[in-house]
């Protein structure tokens, strides 16, 4: 976070535009649109970095992972918007970006994934402020006219704000999901209502 | 207090003429000892939108061409994805329907709870067990108007015959029929169908205080319509019964068309067969090329194993996607069946349905067999159930049940199939393997893998 970097708004509004192509299906094993290994390739070759090397490329490009590997598959769209983000000219213009963008997009959005559904680092201002401020950090960069210790705050906040969320979301469906289990077990339920042919 | 429902609340809507049925029906000398009481459960409300999706199924626009979606589709996805904490976890948007994750049986059978939108009350819950096509046992959750908007179904299914199930509170609507070891029976009405009878029965000698009870009961209900699968109509046919009822509606298991043709000489009146499934109820109806798909509400898709669609005319596992269990909507939902989806201009039709996956069998040769071609094969021959088996040294051996089965000519058949050195053995099903409940139709101890 040493140097300053871009305008926040910048980019929040960069990634506010993502276009619908970013947003598609990863392609895994033989399904899906997208190859994101051609795409991070690209992306580090314009940021002034080599074409990746197969070993380099497979981690954006799983092979054997199944198709409803939900996990694996926000994990690739989440990277696949991160490439959008730095695609930007302000990043490219700097041309010495690429090992450090290689390492955040291979190894710097596992949390964020885990944690967010891709679709909402575009459509949620939260959510886009704090991918973009990751990114910066994963970069050693900091928001135009913020402080080490401004940019420093605001990220904490975003992503504990983000966890908290999580929290009381996986609280209420384990007590929805009580509620359900409880009303199982009534007698009014196990009753049951005619049925009038069998399947 | 969690007591056991009080005849109120079984039946909300029942009047002192419907009383007078349900009490000829529970009271009857010849009645069955019935085991499970069990109403319709249905509100004034509840009825008012079983017959508001009554009149729907017979206006609404159906039918779609192959990989088009019917307009209510993508805003159901939306809904899924948005209140469903199942789909909801599994991500992605509702914009690509046929790159959608599907769903499973067993996804189904680890937590049914997690299938119930968010924003659905839970007072009028109710639990249905049933048997998957995999043995385990699945629990279906479900509202009181779902069951009854079997009805309209059933009504759509018989108009395709010119049937008319008529109902009212002086006559037995439906009769369902079973030959099991153990299941619930019981004797209803219907508010839906104007508080007519409904019982459901075990044609097991042991459920009657004497055998005799049976066709005694059954002629004195002379009901409308029987429902049930082969094997209780088979039981049905032994019966001396006089009444005709003005159709049968069999479900559940194959249906062989020689054996659907015994049945309608027997009865006198048209045997339709009719496939759904717990989890979607309904689905479609047997017709001259195959099933009609039934409700307007279900999106049928046929997929291959990696759930891209299927080409129209390809085999693969049939996937149901709407419905109307407010407990249970259905995304993507492998049932477990297999057919391939053909298209009449926009009408989708299931070709060639079995119910789970296919089985392949070897010649002595060494050639592959489906088991779709033995169904074929057996297709001509009156049998009620059967179960082909294939061992280890590549014997094979078909149980059967039917009436005056011609061994000899199911035996060429198989031989014909299988070639000449092929060990074929024909027996019958006893009586306790047919009662066990749903016999796993095809079944091999050859290792697959290692090729022909």
């Amino acid at each position: 976070m040493e140097e300053e970097g871009p305008l926040l708004e910048t980019l929040t509004r960069r990634l506010a535009e993502c276009p619908p192509e970013f947003l598609a299906e990863p392609r895994i094993g033989s399904v899906g649109e997208i190859h994101g290994a051609a795409v991070v390739s690209d992306l580090i070759r314009d940021l002034g970095g080599a074409a990746l090397t197969p070993a380099l490329a497979a981690i954006f490009q799983p092979a054997n992972a199944p198709p409803d590997d939900t996990r694996q598959r926000n994990r690739l769209r989440v990277t696949l918007i991160a490439a959008w983000l730095l695609h930007d000219p302000w990043f490219r213009s700097r041309q010495q970006l690429a090992g450090r963008a290689y390492e955040f997009l291979a190894h710097g959005l596992i949390e964020l994934a885990a944690l967010v559904p891709a679709p909402r680092l575009v459509s949620d201002p939260d959510r886009r402020e704090e991918l973009v401020r990751l990114c910066l950090k994963a970069l050693g960069l900091r928001p135009a006219g913020e402080t080490i210790a401004q940019a420093q705050d605001r990220l904490t906040t975003l992503s504990s704000a983000e966890r908290q969320r999580v929290i009381r979301e996986a609280q209420a469906a384990e007590e929805r999901s009580r509620q359900i289990r409880e009303a199982m077990a009534r007698k009014a339920a196990q009753e049951a209502a005619a049925r009038y042919s069998r399947e | 207090m969690d007591d056991a429902l009080t005849e109120e609340q079984r039946f909300p809507l029942l009047t002192a003429k419907g009383r007078r049925m349900l009490r000829w029906l529970q009271e009857h000398p010849h009645a069955p000892r019935y085991n499970f009481p069990c109403g319709d459960r249905l509100t004034a409300e509840g009825l008012r939108r079983v017959r508001a999706f009554a009149a729907e199924l017979s206006a609404a626009p159906r039918g779609w061409r192959w990989k088009e979606m019917p307009p209510w589709l993508q805003p159901f996805v939306e809904f899924c994805l948005a209140e469903v904490p199942f789909y909801r976890h599994a991500g992605g948007s509702a914009e690509d329907f046929f790159a959608r994750p599907t769903t499973s049986h067993e996804d189904l059978r680890r937590q049914p709870w997690a299938f119930v939108p968010d924003s659905q009350p839970l007072k009028d819950l109710l639990v249905y067990t049933t048997s998957s096509t995999t043995g385990s046992r699945l629990i279906v959750l479900s509202d009181p108007e779902t069951p009854s908007k079997y009805l309209p179904l059933l009504q759509a299914a018989l108009a395709t015959r010119g049937v008319l199930l008529e109902g009212g509170c002086v006559r037995v609507a439906l009769i369902q029929v079973c030959v099991q070891k153990q299941t619930y029976t019981m004797a209803t009405v219907s508010a839906y169908l104007g508080e007519a009878g409904y019982a459901k029965i075990n044609l097991s000698p042991a459920e009657w205080r004497d055998p005799d009870d049976r066709a005694q009961f059954l002629e004195s209900c002379h009901p409308e319509i029987y429902t049930g699968d082969p094997i209780a109509f088979l039981e049905l046919m032994k019966l001396p019964l006089r009444a005709r009822p003005k159709a049968l509606i069999s479900s559940a298991m194959a249906l062989l068309p020689a054996f659907q043709e015994r049945l309608e000489a027997h009865f006198g009146c048209p045997v339709i067969d009719l496939y759904g499934t717990t989890e979607s109820a309904p689905v479609a109806v047997a017709g001259r090329g195959g099933f009609d798909i039934l409700p307007h509400d279900l999106y049928v898709e046929v997929l291959g194993p990696d759930g891209a669609p299927c080409r129209p005319g390809e085999r693969g596992e049939i996937t149901l996607t709407g419905g109307r269990n407010p407990f249970l909507p259905l995304l993507r939902y492998r049932t477990g069946d297999w057919a391939s989806l053909e298209f009449h201009q926009e009408m989708p039709v299931l070709v060639g349905l079995e119910g789970r996956a296919p089985v392949v069998f070897k010649t002595a040769a060494g050639q592959w067999v489906n088991s779709i071609d033995v169904t074929t094969i057996l297709y001509e021959f009156p049998l009620s159930q059967f179960s082909l088996h294939q061992a280890a040294d590549g014997n094979l051996r078909l149980k059967v049940k039917g009436h005056d089965l011609p061994v000899a000519a199911m035996r060429d058949g198989l031989v014909g199939l299988f070639g000449r050195d092929q060990g074929v053995t024909i027996e019958e099903t006893s009586d306790p393997e047919v009662w066990s409940g749903k016999a796993i139709q095809y079944s091999s101890a050859l290792d697959l893998m290692e090729g022909p």
